[in-house]
């Protein structure tokens, strides 16, 4: 937060600096805070008024004010701080005095370039920090002999040059950023049409599966009297041979079985012995020896053992093999009863039997009386459904009706399904101008040390080797968020996220990390002409952040605290 | 899944209850004792215990060594004879010459060797090609001063019947009277005896003896052993000896060494690091709250050892002091080899005839050495500063360090690229958090191959070194003592061909792994080695590294994963060919003191940056400290390890290598923020302060842990860092004396008894600045054990308490319990900076705390923090003293007598310290007679420069509701390099 204020400081001080020109302030005193030090014999203590000391204590390298604003020059009262040890003597805990600093820090002119305030625990340090102090003024004492020479033209310049291409930059990310807009746009839009779309399509779908319903019904009426007679079993010869092969087929199963089972059984213990031997291989190896290899092998256990074991030993299901392993005999099915054996007529055959010694005039009559019967007691209930009992046995009127019916009925579902989908992705935010759908399903693709990492815009972060070998999940995209972010000033690139809030999509449950959590990715975005990944993070074991510059993010309303010198 | 059934089945869920319970409350990791061998798996301590007990059991027991009158000589300092083992069994005996130097320092030395084995009399079993003497290098690698021998020492006339007695030491106070028969020596100061060799008659030394193979005799069923056997010696582990899968050959058959040292009358004995246990030595052979174990010296890569335990740890320094009341004295067992001690106490009614004289403890021990010389040096005291002092002038002083080393260090397992590198060194200057030193675990190296480095992970690592340099930072990378085993790896090429490895029993080159899989290891006793080590830190040949990259000696041990106990086999043979069970525990210092040679030869002398070398290790013997610093290994992040971590430190302080911490945070593990915080209010405390984690844990960085976390680790680092003055200059006490830089209370206080087990706070070198950092979670309050009836005077706040006694200071996480003891002056550098290279001009503070005497003082040493040039003279060193009767303020040169004639380098050293001041000092426990004083007055120029005296300004502030009265004296302005006096009259 502290650096938040002080760049603000920054900000209001570059305003001011513009609006009044250098004069004679004490050393480090920025024009803002020139006020308090124009007493030509007095100074009081910025935040404890009670305290006066004479003029000459401002700056002799002495911390005389609870507050430290007697050294704004110095370094004097840098230990002022909530991060140093309190103490009594630096006045912690005595009554009225405001241990707070006044100032923000050495406030550096960097004529020709922005001035800025540095911490005063840099000053007269050694150590030229031009990053904030260009024009070298911070080192004033030379203490162990440092020259600090004024570098602000150079660097000044350099950052007018970065600025500029920076700014150029901004513009044309802008334009980008409008695209991407329109672009999105364009895609939510045909998200609203298809919505529409749907809906007719829906509309017409449900009316057509209700004509299709009602046909059915129809057709099911009229094929339910109609007997189908192929399904007879011819002669009984025939089936003799049948129920031979089928005995013969039965013991060669049989005998498969058998072995196939005892190879089960021998298999299952030696996995178990395989399993005992891997959990106390996993139990015992010594994680401090990072082994790469034995690290792989434990985690490859520890996936294998989580997942699913497949069916366990089913004693029912053993019993029914113990059953089929039997004598057919024992499980009562006698193969000579049906060898030669002759076949039963059913019920209706004896109808049909005897229906042929009829005339055939009477024989149609009889035919369609039979049938409109047949129907009456099979929707009574009386008489067993035998044609729809079997699909083999429906007919192809039915069976052409079902069809049409349950495509009709998958059409319907599809859309349905579509427009939930379509509502819900209208609903789903997409940040500021519902600006990320453009962006959605796009991915950028960044090597970095030995790996190449993948960013899918809201859907997926991976990471694969550049050695070689399959790719890792980083998480799956579940939400966008907006997070504070303090890095700082952005650097003259640009590429850096600087300080404040800024958008940030969350991916998460990426593959499982070995002693660790699921993998996870939080992208935070900057600014930037190009899509680009400027940084990976792993900042906790598989916990991996990634600082992306989007257009798309540009010119963002509403988050404020860019930082960087872009905005003095 | 159990059938359970009716009530039976409640007590079942009440069972499994407890057990989840359980199983969240047990810690998950605890070592694996099944790896590491006990005293009974360990044949020669198993053979010596059962000697101690038959010695112990038997009555009238004799040992069996005896010292031939006739042979005794005596001269210039030496007494020599034979001292003769008779055996029992067959009558002849072994001839042992014995030594006994008398050094100018008042050590003494008794050295016993075997006659046959000096001469090469002995045949090795399996063919070994090892080398026949008893190990006799020991001394060439832990001893580097102190053995000019003592021309006072002389026989005395008056030795009792049957005794040698010989007087010597300073003002010839010490006697040590040698008895003839059985073999023993006591060592008398002021005529009491104080040490006792051999007094119990366990002095076993197992003589050389070839292999019988005895017929094995045919045993018929339900027949006993034959009973004329029950005599003969159990040999079941005189030969080859199995641990763990693997065999040790023992080509030498039995060899141990073993006596008992006794100091009557001492209730405590510290020493024998380095154990995860209390700085007072537990006694060893059972009992209630005691050991069953004795403590074992044999380095050792432990995988998560455990708390209060005798079992050995990393490194071994075979060194103890007993304590009573105002009495130290010390032995130190010069030996490289599996050493067991067993520390047994007892207590005797003194006299029963005089009164007022209550029964005194004595405290017995038991060395036991596989192997090697018996060689033990005696230190009579009578303070702990004259036992550590005369033990680190011969095993070598602690390194004074560069500045840097005594800041912080960022460690961690792995900071992964030089990009990461660069992102916590910026992180740090971003949250005003002061780091001196980042390191670099195994990962910088491509496939664990040292001198390498990934590149895809670290392309640029001169670039990542020119940034830590910006801010005076340093890097430091680990490097390993196994080196892979893989081609193309030049390194490995050259440590083959060059034949500069480690060799296995049957002489050919020892095969083992670690890191990186199948490696070799370089053999740092061989000169050769050490040469070629030297070559390979130099800046165009480990490429990547520049002048602010140091050194990390880890796993010298050295550990082996698929070794017996983790490391070597014992029949392995170094240079020399001495046999690995010889030299073990030295094995980790020559590396060490190979890459310390190393980094001194990558500087040019005339360098102008010729600077200290700074190499961390985790194995060490007696004389490591000479070569950097240590830490205590493989923590854990949990509160018992933060507990003891400060005995232990305080054990290193004691044992001569001071230079010691333990891993902040704990190494496996994720620490709360709350142990996080604590830890590093207790690392402020530690001489090596470096925090490290874990590969598998999270980040830690103290910038991560969040508010108020942050702030009050900040604080601690801080508070270090404005201290590093009083830091430096105890460091360079140590250099110069073997002083600890923490200190227990004994140490401080040898007169006070009941602090003699104190072993949770610690003093910060001569300063009186007493702390007790919290190690238990959720503790608000601190309770402080005072030993002297002092003024203290809490540092923060200047809150006042009296001892002695038990006094509690409020201990709310933000604050580290830390007093101030009155008498003394301590230096401060109050200016906060990034590291501790930028403090390097920023003026001082100076903080007078007076107690009841109202005189105090304190020293400072100072010098350019990086170089050699302070052995040129080219230091600060100041002595501040105030005077209570006179009310002033001085500062002495305590260089004076060097600076007579000052060299050029101590002279624009002192130039460019010129404008170096004191800014501000102030005086805790200010008189009251200061009411209403507004002025000092000052006069500079007492080294010899002339200047006006000038007046101050000093602010009085009276004392208010338990708090301590105090004044500040306004920027005196003196140069911390002059001689000054400021009158508070």
């Amino acid at each position: 937060m502290k650096v938040a204020v002080a760049l603000i400081y920054l900000e209001y001080a570059a305003h001011s600096l513009a609006a009044s020109p250098d004069s004679g302030r004490p050393r480090g005193v920025s024009p803002d805070f020139a006020k308090f030090y124009k007493d030509a014999a007095t100074f009081t203590c910025i935040s404890n008024p009670s305290l006066s000391l004479p003029i000459a204590r401002v700056n002799d390298d002495y911390c005389d004010c609870p507050d430290g604003s007697d050294e704004p020059g110095t370094a004097a009262c840098a230990h002022l701080s909530p991060l140093s040890p309190q103490t009594t003597v630096n006045g912690v805990g005595a009554a009225g005095s405001n241990t707070t600093l006044a100032l923000p820090g050495f406030y550096c002119k960097n004529k020709g370039h922005a001035a800025s305030y540095l911490p005063f625990t840099r000053v007269n340090d050694g150590i030229c920090d031009y990053e904030l102090c260009c024009d070298g003024s911070e080192e004033w004492e030379s203490v162990g002999g440092v020259k600090c020479e004024d570098r602000c033209q150079q660097i000044g310049k350099e950052w007018r040059r970065l600025d500029e291409q920076r700014q150029k930059s901004l513009g044309n990310a802008g334009k980008k950023r409008k695209e991407l807009v329109a672009e999105a746009q364009r895609l939510r839009k045909e998200v609203e049409d298809r919505i529409q779309t749907l809906g007719t399509q829906i509309e017409g779908g449900e009316r057509k599966v209700g004509q299709l319903e009602q046909e059915l019904v129809e057709v099911e009426r009229r094929e339910k009297g109609r007997v189908v007679r192929g399904s007879v079993p011819k002669k009984a010869g025939k089936l003799g041979i049948v129920v031979g092969l089928a005995k013969q087929r039965t013991e060669e199963l049989k005998e498969a079985l058998l072995r196939v089972r005892g190879e089960r059984d021998a298999s299952a213990t030696r996995l178990v012995e395989v399993e005992a031997i891997l959990a106390t291989f996993k139990e015992e190896y010594n994680p401090n020896f990072n082994d790469e290899g034995v690290k792989r092998a434990v985690r490859a256990w520890e996936d294998y053992a989580a997942r699913d074991k497949g069916a366990e030993a089913d004693a029912a299901h053993d019993r029914d093999l113990d059953a089929l392993s039997q004598s057919d005999k024992q499980n009562g099915l006698d193969w000579e009863e049906y060898e030669g054996g002759d076949d039963d007529e059913s019920e209706t055959d004896v109808l049909y039997a005897f229906e042929a010694y009829l005339p055939p005039s009477v024989r149609t009559w009889l035919d369609a009386k039979l049938r409109s019967l047949r129907i009456t007691l099979i929707e009574s209930g009386i008489l067993a459904d035998t044609s729809s009992s079997s699909s083999e046995g429906e007919s192809k009127a039915v069976s052409d009706a079902k069809t049409r019916l349950s495509t009709a009925q998958k059409d319907l579902d599809g859309h349905r399904k579509d427009l939930t989908t379509h509502q819900e992705d209208l609903d789903k935010p997409f940040g500021p101008d519902d600006v990320f759908r453009a962006l959605k399903d796009t991915c950028i693709s960044h090597p970095a040390g030995e790996y190449t990492y993948d960013l899918c815009f809201l859907s997926k972060t991976t990471q694969k080797p550049k050695k070689g070998g399959g790719s890792t999940n980083m998480g799956n995209y579940v939400s966008l968020e907006q997070i504070w972010v303090d890095e700082g000033a952005v650097p003259a690139d640009g590429k850096g996220l600087g300080t404040g809030l800024r958008w940030a999509m969350k991916y998460e449950h990426g593959q499982h990390c070995w002693n660790g959590p699921d993998r996870s990715t939080m992208v935070v975005l900057g600014c930037a002409e190009e899509g680009e990944v400027w940084r990976i993070v792993e900042e906790e074991k598989c916990v991996y952040r990634m600082e992306v510059g989007t257009p798309a993010v540009c010119g963002e309303a509403g988050l404020k605290g860019k930082g960087g010198r872009d905005e003095l | 899944m159990l059938k359970v059934n009716g009530w039976s089945s409640r007590w079942a869920s009440l069972l499994l209850l407890c057990l989840a319970v359980c199983s969240l409350i047990t810690p998950a990791v605890t070592v694996k004792h099944e790896n590491f061998k006990t005293c009974d798996q360990s044949g020669f301590c198993k053979r010596n215990r059962a000697y101690a007990d038959t010695a112990l059991a038997t009555s009238n027991w004799a040992s069996p060594y005896s010292l031939d009158a006739a042979s005794v000589k005596f001269e210039k300092g030496i007494l020599t004879g034979i001292v003769s083992k008779k055996i029992a069994t067959t009558g002849e005996t072994v001839r042992l010459p014995l030594t006994v130097a008398f050094y100018e320092s008042g050590t003494a030395r008794v050295t016993i060797d075997e006659e046959r084995r000096q001469k090469g009399d002995i045949e090795l079993r399996h063919g070994s090609k090892a080398k026949k003497q008893r190990y006799n290098e020991a001394e060439k690698w832990a001893v580097v001063g102190g053995t000019s021998v003592s021309t006072g020492a002389a026989a005395s006339k008056d030795a009792e019947a049957g005794t040698t007695k010989i007087v010597y030491g300073p003002a010839s106070i010490f006697e040590a009277v040698i008895r003839h028969a059985p073999f023993g020596v006591d060592f008398k100061r002021d005529g009491e005896t104080q040490i006792k060799f051999n007094d119990q008659g366990m002095l076993n030394m197992e003589h050389w003896r070839p292999k019988v193979d005895k017929p094995v005799a045919e045993k018929k069923e339900g027949e006993e052993d034959v009973a004329a056997e029950a005599d003969a010696e159990d040999e079941g582990t005189w030969w080859d000896e199995s641990f763990g899968g693997n065999t040790d050959s023992k080509p030498r058959g039995p060899e141990a060494v073993a006596m008992d040292i006794t100091f009557p009358g001492y209730q405590h004995v510290y020493g024998v690091a380095e154990h995860a246990g209390p700085l007072s030595l537990k006694e060893s052979r059972g009992g209630d709250g005691k050991y069953s174990e004795p403590y074992r010296l044999y380095n050792s890569d432990v995988f998560e050892y455990e708390m209060d335990s005798p079992m050995t740890l990393y490194g071994a320094i075979p060194f103890m002091q007993a304590q009573k009341k105002d009495s130290t004295v010390g032995v130190f067992w010069l030996n490289a080899a599996e050493t067991w001690i067993d520390v047994t106490k007892s207590t005797t009614a003194a006299n029963p005839l005089s009164f007022g004289i209550g029964s005194s403890v004595t405290t017995q021990t038991h060395w036991i050495s596989e192997t090697g010389l018996l060689d033990v040096f005696v230190f009579l005291g009578p303070k702990p500063q004259d036992v550590i002092g005369a033990y680190s002038e011969l095993t070598g002083y602690t390194q004074l360090p560069q500045q840097f080393a005594i800041a912080y260090h960022q460690c961690r397992w792995n900071y992964v690229t030089d990009d990461d590198v660069k992102d916590v060194d910026r992180k740090f200057d971003r949250y005003n958090i002061p780091y001196d030193v980042i390191w670099l675990d195994i990962e910088y190296t491509e496939g664990k191959k040292y001198f390498t480095w990934d590149p895809m992970t670290f392309p640029d690592p001169l670039g990542m070194n020119k940034q830590l340099d910006e801010h005076e930072r340093k890097l430091v990378a680990i490097i390993d003592p196994h080196i892979k085993n893989e081609a193309n790896y030049p390194i490995v090429e050259e440590l083959k061909s060059k034949d500069l490895a480690v060799h296995n029993k049957d002489d050919n080159i020892y095969e083992g792994w670690c890191w990186p899989g199948s490696s070799y290891w370089i053999d740092c006793f061989s000169p050769k080695g050490r040469e070629w080590w030297k070559g390979l830190f130099r800046y165009d040949k480990f490429k990547g590294t520049a002048k602010n990259v140091f050194i990390w000696n880890d796993m010298n041990e050295p550990s082996v994963f698929n070794g017996p106990e983790t490391t070597m086999p014992k029949d392995n043979l170094h240079h020399g060919h001495w046999e690995h069970r010889d030299l073990h525990n030295i094995n980790g210092m020559t590396l060490v003191n190979a890459t310390y040679e190393a980094l001194l030869a990558r500087d040019k002398s005339e360098d102008k940056h010729h600077v200290r070398p700074f190499v961390l290790t985790r194995s060490f013997y007696s004389g490591s400290q000479r070569l950097g610093a240590m830490w205590t290994g493989d923590n854990q992040a949990a509160w018992p390890h933060l507990e003891a971590s400060i005995p232990m430190v305080l054990s290193m302080g004691v044992s001569g290598f001071p230079f010691a911490g333990a891993d902040v945070g704990g190494f496996f593990g994720n620490p709360s923020k709350e142990l996080l915080t604590r830890w590093y209010q207790a690392g402020a405390f530690y001489p090596f302060f470096r925090g490290h984690a874990h590969i598998d844990t999270r980040r830690r960085e103290p910038y991560l842990a969040g508010e108020p976390y942050t702030q009050i680790i900040t604080q601690a680092l801080r508070l270090r860092y404005s201290l590093l003055p009083a830091w430096y200059t105890a460091f360079h006490e140590a250099s110069v004396s073997g002083a600890p830089i923490v200190r227990p209370n004994y140490y401080v206080h040898p007169g006070d008894e009941k602090g003699f087990d104190i072993d949770d706070q610690l003093y910060l070198g001569s300063y009186g600045l007493l702390a007790k950092p919290v190690t238990k979670e959720g503790q608000e309050g601190q309770d402080i054990y005072l030993a002297d009836k002092e003024k203290y005077f809490d540092y923060f706040d200047f809150w006042t308490y009296e001892g002695p006694g038990t006094v509690t200071v409020a201990a709310p996480l933000e604050t580290i319990p830390l007093l101030m003891q009155g008498g003394h002056i301590f230096p401060r550098r109050d200016r906060p900076r990034r590291s501790s290279g930028l403090m390097r001009y920023d003026p001082f503070t100076l903080v007078v705390v007076l107690g009841h005497s109202g005189d105090a003082e304190g020293t400072l040493y100072l010098d350019d923090g990086e170089s050699f040039d302070f052995e040129a003279g080219a230091s600060i060193h100041r002595r501040f003293s105030f005077v209570g009767a006179t009310s002033t303020l001085m500062s002495e040169d305590l260089a004076a007598a060097a600076a007579a004639a000052p060299s050029k380098k101590a002279k624009d050293y002192l130039k460019l310290m010129e404008k170096v001041r004191v800014e501000k000092i102030i005086i805790v426990n200010a008189p009251a007679a200061w009411k209403g004083k507004e002025e000092v007055e000052i006069s500079e120029g007492l080294d010899g420069e002339s200047a006006a005296a000038r007046k101050v300004t000093l602010d009085w502030h009276p004392k208010e509701a338990g708090k301590a009265a105090w004044a500040v004296v306004r920027d005196p302005g003196v140069r911390i390099g002059g001689g000054w006096k400021i009158g508070f009259a």
